[in-house]
């Protein structure tokens, strides 16, 4: 027996048990019958016809789009300037800051959420908006932006900033013309993974919306009816697909970041 | 010094508790290339980047062309710099990067900005490069285009941090005396720090040489080899050999017994470092010591007999150890291998000529 095989089935197996249920949403979003079982009844687009048609899908999808851009880029601004401080200076407890930042990648989501919500409503006395909801997440999105965008800087000598002060530049001079467009493959990929990470979050965004609904949130409503299954189903295999293209581009442009300042690949989320 | 261009009054820079320059003061002249030369750790880049403006000094000043630097930042003080790792913008071509700091010049029309950027490619060696990528540059390249973009802005001042460090041995070699070239022809003033004694040595006007933060030598080359302040500074500079010996101070002499050589007098001014009573020690450089070789009945001067020890053929030279009659440890020679030269084995005997203007004395 070759060596190694062991392993190998594992791995197999271990890939099937992970991605099985995500190819089952295409065959069932496709499927005509709206029965979730095997045998197939044949094959049907109507259940993505029947999407265009929705108008309370609509307004999730909206309500979602917003709260993702608005958390995507508040998350990347937020992750620029951690990753800038902890790259460039040191200053009095540092680790623990940086620590504290990076928090939220491991509390579980409902503990956030829960927390979220006592404190909004009952301390701050604000209503749920959509603009909870991106408090929320820019909360559990900027620990990744900053984990991206610190490889980017760390990547950078610094003494090019210093080379374009002493060529004349100001340090905010130095900072627009040289580290920004260098860390640039860095934001895209920032922005690209928090937008994603907003666009699919549900516990936070299900404690944190009020009357407006996020996409993921409509969609965990509409399942209490049957007949609507297929339709999640065919939108479930539209944001898989939507997911996956974002996170490529991603980790494109992270990979590209690094080429550019010459540094080494020290591996991303992908 | 008349006019210095740069002056350092009494420098000092802690990082926290760590005392870095220790009391730096010095001059440099106008049109100067100044090296500062000293072991890894000696303060020589936090000099230069105090003279930059990236450091502030912890006390004492900086002056340029008579004002006080203190309240100048980095980007407005007339120095620029070349960085240890040239610190090329990578998302710029060569001639985004050599027009970098002409951007900002209001009273440079674009063809003129244009015209200079050529011009200094040019004088780096590197004309028609302009639309060359910067990660498609060899070391050397980068080099030269990180000496163009600072030179281009015509500072008075070039600071020059280990520019050569990261370059083969050959390409080193060519670019210092290009370098040296290039500093003649433009006249500015060059500050280079450098740890290779050789490199400082063929290129500088002035070596100030540093330990742990403060200067221990400022001299020009050949002072500085033929004369060192101290041991520690001869030691750094190329090799010497050092015999124990005691001295007798009497007036502007110094009479010395060394062993190996014997009795010799001389005048003080062959101890740079002050004349030493008692204990003292006798440096003598490889090449002002020579063995007899071809002419057994020659009587130079001063001489003395001991056996070969040691033989390194290079080539071009030999180098042999010789154990002197009377000295503890083997002294160093170097000799040309002239045509028909013969070359001596080890457990000869040898008679050793010396000159004892050659000799510097030191504090034992
Ligand atoms: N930012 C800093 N913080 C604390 N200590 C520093 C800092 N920069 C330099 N030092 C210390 O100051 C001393 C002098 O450093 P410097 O870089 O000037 O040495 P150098 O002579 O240029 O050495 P090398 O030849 O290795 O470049 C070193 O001991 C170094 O550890
Ligand atoms: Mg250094």
């Amino acid at each position: 027996m070759k060596q190694g095989t062991g392993l190998r089935i594992y791995a197999v197996a271990y890939l099937i048990f992970l991605y099985l249920p995500v190819a089952l949403l295409p065959i069932f979003a496709f499927n005509d019958g709206t029965v979730i079982a095997f045998p197939l009844q044949g094959f049907t687009t109507k259940w993505f016809v029947e999407l265009l048609s929705i108008e309370a899908l609509h307004g999730a999808v909206r309500n979602s789009l917003f709260v993702a851009i608005t958390t995507a880029i508040l998350s990347t601004i937020f992750g620029i300037f951690a990753a800038r401080a902890s790259s460039r200076y040191r200053f009095p407890l540092k680790g623990g800051i940086l620590g504290l930042i990076m928090v939220p990648l491991v509390l579980p989501e409902i503990i956030v959420g829960v927390a979220l919500l006592v404190m909004v409503v009952s301390l701050m006395g604000l209503s749920l908006s959509l603009w909870t909801v991106v408090l929320g997440h820019t909360l559990i999105c900027t620990p990744f932006a900053v984990a991206i965008l610190s490889a980017s800087f760390n990547g950078l000598d610094r003494s090019l900033e210093e080379a374009a002060i002493d060529l004349g530049e100001t340090a905010m001079g130095a900072f627009f013309k040289v580290t920004l467009p260098l860390v640039t493959p860095g934001i895209v990929s920032a922005l690209l993974i928090s937008f994603t990470i907003s666009l699919d979050e549900f516990i936070i965004a299900f404690f944190l919306t009020g009357s407006e609904p996020t996409l993921p949130v409509y969609l965990w409503g509409q399942l209490r009816f049957p007949q609507r299954i297929p339709v999640v189903m065919a939108l479930g295999t539209i944001l898989v697909i939507l997911s996956l293209v974002l996170l490529t581009v991603a980790e494109f442009f992270r990979r590209r970041g690094v080429r550019r300042t010459g540094a080494k690949d020290t591996g991303g989320f992908l | 010094m008349k006019d210095p261009l740069i002056v350092l009054d009494q420098v000092q820079k802690y990082y926290d508790d760590y005392h870095a320059l220790r009391g730096i003061s010095c001059e440099i002249g106008k049109g100067e290339f100044f090296s500062l030369l000293g072991p890894s750790g000696c303060g020589k880049t936090t000099l230069l980047r105090t003279i930059a403006g990236f450091e502030d000094v912890s006390s004492g000043r900086v002056l340029i062309g008579g004002r006080d630097m203190a309240d100048v930042p980095a980007n407005l003080r007339p120095t620029n710099m070349v960085f240890q790792s040239y610190a090329i913008f990578p998302h710029l071509d060569v001639a985004g990067n050599v027009g970098f700091g002409l951007r900002k010049r209001g009273d440079l029309s674009a063809d003129q900005k244009k015209a200079k950027v050529i011009e200094a490619l040019e004088m780096v060696g590197l004309a028609g490069y302009g639309k060359r990528p910067a990660h498609a540059l060899s070391g050397g390249q980068r080099q030269r285009v990180a000496l163009a973009r600072a030179l281009v802005l015509e500072p008075e001042v070039l600071l020059l941090d280990e520019p050569l460090s990261a370059l083969d041995k050959k390409m080193r070699e060519q670019m210092q005396t290009e370098l040296r070239r290039l500093q003649r022809h433009v006249g500015i003033t060059f500050i280079l720090v450098t740890h290779d004694q050789e490199e400082a040595l063929i290129m500088s006007d002035r070596i100030a040489v540093m330990f742990e933060g403060e200067i221990a030598q400022l001299a020009a080359p050949q002072t500085l080899y033929r004369r060192p302040a101290s041991r520690k500074v001869a030691e750094f500079i190329g090799v010497m050999n050092f015999l124990s010996a005691t001295s007798t101070v009497s007036g502007d002499t110094v009479a010395l017994d060394i062993a190996g050589l014997g009795k010799v007098t001389l005048s003080a001014e062959q101890c740079p470092g002050g004349a030493p009573s008692g204990a003292a020690v006798a440096g003598l450089r490889p090449e002002t010591l020579s063995v007899v070789i071809d002419d057994a009945s020659a009587t130079p001067s001063h001489s003395v007999t001991g056996k070969v020890v040691e033989v390194v053929y290079y080539g071009d030279m030999t180098y042999y150890e010789v154990a002197l009659d009377g000295a503890q440890k083997p002294v160093t020679i170097s000799m040309k291998n002239l045509p028909g030269r013969r070359v001596l084995e080890i457990g000869d005997t040898a008679k050793v000529a010396w000159d004892p203007s050659a000799l510097v004395i030191f504090a034992a």
